[in-house]
């Protein structure tokens, strides 16, 4: 357990150090100049003069060598110091504080939904292989999964807010407000994580040990749920480890689409911006819940299949 | 245990199992009696696993069975399939072949006993684990009721098989292919575990394709061929007296009863290992070895699973490392001469592929003529009509042959024989070894025999090693822990 703990501790560490790299050196391979940006999303394009970016410039140092600016970062990163957003002068954590949070309300709200949609369709579908529920479960999956999470969230919307008129079409702030975009994502979650449980279920009921509990003259239904619920959650579990990942970077989009206010809009205005220390803060956020995720995927893992945890 | 007072005869009359193509199984009259247990013997496809489904009731979607079979009075083949199963855990018990893979591989043992008592008897959690306890301390196994099949040994997995029938309690139990995979001394101890069940007044109806185990069981044996009955009578009367030819081949086939080979004349070292020491998760498999394959030779190494034999092979080969020591292959010889023929046929091809293009592959691969793979099929008396099918649609000896035609058209000098026969059933086992010999004879390969089967070794081999190890994916120590003395640990 120490071991573990202390691996994904190392884990987040090197994830700081990649992101805070990468992203620095990102930034500075952009076009352009970033006090100009800045002064433009500070004082309005009004201000975007020249000596309003020589002022920008001044203030916060950009005129200086860059490994300069670099160090100086990686200091205060390893003071766990987010620094302050260039654009409206508030702590990057702050900032972060409540964007992160809508997001995981929304990334929540999307797994939650999904979950109820994807594993019990492929159950249905894995213990009768080829079966209606199978077919009929294929089909939506692939029309699902085909069309872009834009021009699903567009359908909805037209769908329920204009149409129907049920939901809010956009906004923030409400369990309302919530379920489009949430539906939005869950239904591409849920595509694809049917397929993968009813793969999941269809192998298991493939295995010797599950005929096994059947001559074994056990109910159907408690075959399926001692004997085959658990194994086929092995790699069902892992998988929707990568798809609450894909969450967190899908929500970049759909956010934006919907005006919600959560990390993937701030990451987009912050790159619009050149927010340096708003860029690499949402990135540092996005990587370490990759680690943390990944962290709960094994432990879950290793909880359900006693064989992971002796090998380790 | 206690075993159903009302106990009445199986008896199987003109059963037929058909499927779209036709009947595969015709007109099997078979019987069973308390004390005098049934063992059906032949060959994979033979037909015998599909009486004992149509038994069990479990015939695959597609077939159907006609004909009688009648348990305690009640004839199964008239009641639904609903019905059937009903019977499952009740009054038929069945023993998974390869028990490690019909075991949960996340479920504690104690719990994949106790779930019969509960789920099938009905019983309150608290019987079912109490009486489940009583099941294990029956087999050997009270200690080991929190382990997970992966802890266990194969032989400690085939007794928890055993107690979960006992948890069973039926009257009948049908044992398929209960020693397949097992080596010689866990299957001495499969066979002794079924003589007590046998004692204990239960049914015991047995199917496999090992000659010895039909004898050690005794009562009565059926052999099938092509779907029929060809032989059936009392244990001592068929093995001793054998009147249909296909018996006569099976027993023939038998090992035990081959020739011993004459050695030839070894000629250079082909392969040399010096000191090889090897250790597998903190076990040594074995140190200061040393062996020596010349052209010409084949060395057997012998011993039980689990023991290093197959690693042993590896390392000669250069596949694997070895700890320590040192391996030296004859020198001007290309690797792709030292050749290995796998244990299990149908993995070591690619199952979508005909065996016609894996051929073609290896020797376009090569630039070889395919002359000359033509010329090894047909000394390998592999009919042109194979190679277009696929791994799947041939019988394992005639893929372990392809298997074999594989590796030669490389001319190799050395050929690592990993438990190569032991898969097939014996009259397959007869050809591939015989075929084998001829090519050591004629071309002078140098060969690595590895084999639990210690009279194979002793009839073919100039030399054999011999590891010596327990059988155990757990230590020996943690195996003794497990058991209480009573059983032997296998």
């Amino acid at each position: 357990m120490r071991r573990f703990l202390l691996a994904r501790l190392a884990q987040a560490g090197l994830v700081a150090l990649v992101v805070g790299t990468l992203s620095f050196a990102l930034m500075r391979a952009l076009p352009g100049d970033a006090a100009m940006r800045i002064a433009a999303g500070r004082y309005g394009p009004d201000a975007m003069t020249g000596q309003a970016a020589d002022k920008v410039r001044l203030e916060l140092g950009l005129d200086r060598p860059w490994p300069a600016q670099f160090l100086d970062w990686l200091e205060t990163l390893a003071r766990l110091d987010l620094g302050h957003s260039l654009v409206t002068g508030a702590p990057v954590i702050e900032e972060l504080k409540v964007q992160l949070g809508a997001s995981l309300w929304l990334a929540a709200a999307a797994l939650l939904i999904s979950l109820a949609i994807g594993p019990v369709a492929g159950v249905l579908a894995g213990l009768r292989p080829t079966g209606w529920a199978d077919r009929l479960g294929l089909a939506a999956s692939v029309s699902l999964r085909a069309v872009p999470p834009f021009v699903l969230g567009l359908v909805l919307i037209l769908v329920f807010a204009i149409w129907l008129g049920w939901l809010p079409p956009a906004g923030f702030g409400t369990a309302r407000d919530l379920v489009l975009p949430a539906l939005t994502l869950a239904l591409g979650l849920a595509a694809v994580s049917s397929r993968v449980t009813r793969d999941a279920v269809a192998a298991v009921a493939r295995a010797p040990h599950f005929a096994f509990a059947r001559h074994k003259g056990l109910p159907e239904a408690v075959v399926v749920r001692r004997h085959g619920l658990r194994n086929a959650a092995i790699p069902v579990v892992s998988y929707l480890g990568l798809q609450a990942i894909y969450l967190v970077e899908g929500v970049v989009v759909v956010e934006s689409l919907f005006a919600y206010p959560g990390i993937g809009h701030a990451l987009v205005h912050a790159i619009v911006e050149r927010d340096i220390p708003m860029v690499q803060g949402t990135a540092l956020a996005m990587g370490l819940i990759f680690v943390a995720v990944t962290a709960c995927v094994d432990a879950a893992s290793a909880w359900l299949d006693p064989r992971l945890r002796s090998a380790r | 245990m206690n075993v159903a007072t009302d106990m009445r005869d199986l008896s199987i009359a003109g059963l037929s199992v058909s499927g779209g193509a036709g009947p595969i199984v015709r007109d099997v009259t078979l019987s069973v009696r308390p004390g005098q247990p049934l063992t059906l013997l032949g060959e994979s496809g033979s037909g015998k696993s599909l009486v004992a489904q149509a038994v069990m009731g479990s015939l695959p979607p597609g077939l159907t069975a006609s004909g009688h079979i009648r348990l305690a009075g009640t004839d199964l083949l008239a009641a639904p399939a609903a019905v059937r199963r009903k019977g499952w855990g009740r009054t038929i018990s069945l023993l998974p072949q390869e028990p490690w893979l019909a075991l949960d591989p996340t479920m504690r043992i104690a719990g994949q006993v106790a779930e019969v008592h509960r789920f099938v008897h009905g019983r309150s959690a608290q019987e079912s684990r109490l009486r489940a306890e009583e099941n294990l301390a029956e087999v050997g196994l009270d200690r080991a009721g929190t382990l997970y099949p992966f802890q266990m040994s194969g032989g400690m997995c085939q007794r928890a098989a055993i107690a979960i029938t006992h948890a069973s309690d039926s009257a009948l139990l049908i044992a398929d292919e209960p020693t397949k995979g097992l080596d010689a001394a866990l299957r001495d101890g499969v066979v002794e575990r079924l003589k007590q069940e046998i004692a204990a007044g239960r049914l015991v109806f047995t199917i496999t394709h090992d000659v010895a185990v039909a004898g050690a069981l005794g009562g009565m044996i059926g052999v099938m061929l092509d779907g029929r009955l060809v032989d059936y009578g009392p244990a001592e009367e068929v093995l001793s007296a054998p009147t249909h030819p296909y018996t006569k081949a099976l027993l023939a086939a038998d090992p035990a009863t081959w020739q011993r080979r004459v050695p030839t004349q070894a000629g250079a070292p082909v392969v040399t290992g010096r000191a090889l020491a090897k250790a597998y998760g903190g076990r040594s498999l074995f140190e200061g070895l040393d062996i020596e394959v010349s052209a010409g030779e084949i060395v057997a190494v012998v011993g039980p699973s689990g023991c290093g034999k197959t690693t042993l092979g590896n390392i000669l080969l250069g596949l694997a490392p070895a700890g320590s020591g040192t391996v030296e292959r004859q020198g001007g010889v290309p690797p792709v001469r030292f050749q290995k023929l796998y244990q299990d046929p149908p993995a070591a091809f690619a199952p979508h592929q005909t065996i016609r293009r894996a051929l073609a592959d290896l020797v376009g691969l090569h630039g070889l003529s395919w002359g000359k793979a033509e010329a090894l099929i047909a000394r390998l008396r592999l009919g042109e009509h194979l190679l277009d099918r696929r791994p799947g649609e041939i019988s394992g000896g005639e893929l372990q042959r392809f298997a074999l035609a594989r590796g030669l058209l490389l001319d190799p000098v050395f050929l690592f024989a990993d438990e190569a026969t032991s898969r097939l059933d014996p009259v397959s086992q007869k050809e591939v070894v015989e075929l084998l010999l001829e090519i050591v004879r004629d071309t002078g390969l140098a060969v690595l025999l590895v084999t639990h089967d210690g009279a194979l070794a002793d009839k073919i081999a100039d030399r054999a090693v011999l590891l010596d190890r327990p059988a155990a994916w757990v230590s020996r120590r943690a195996c003794d822990a497990l058991t209480t003395g009573l059983a032997p640990c296998f």
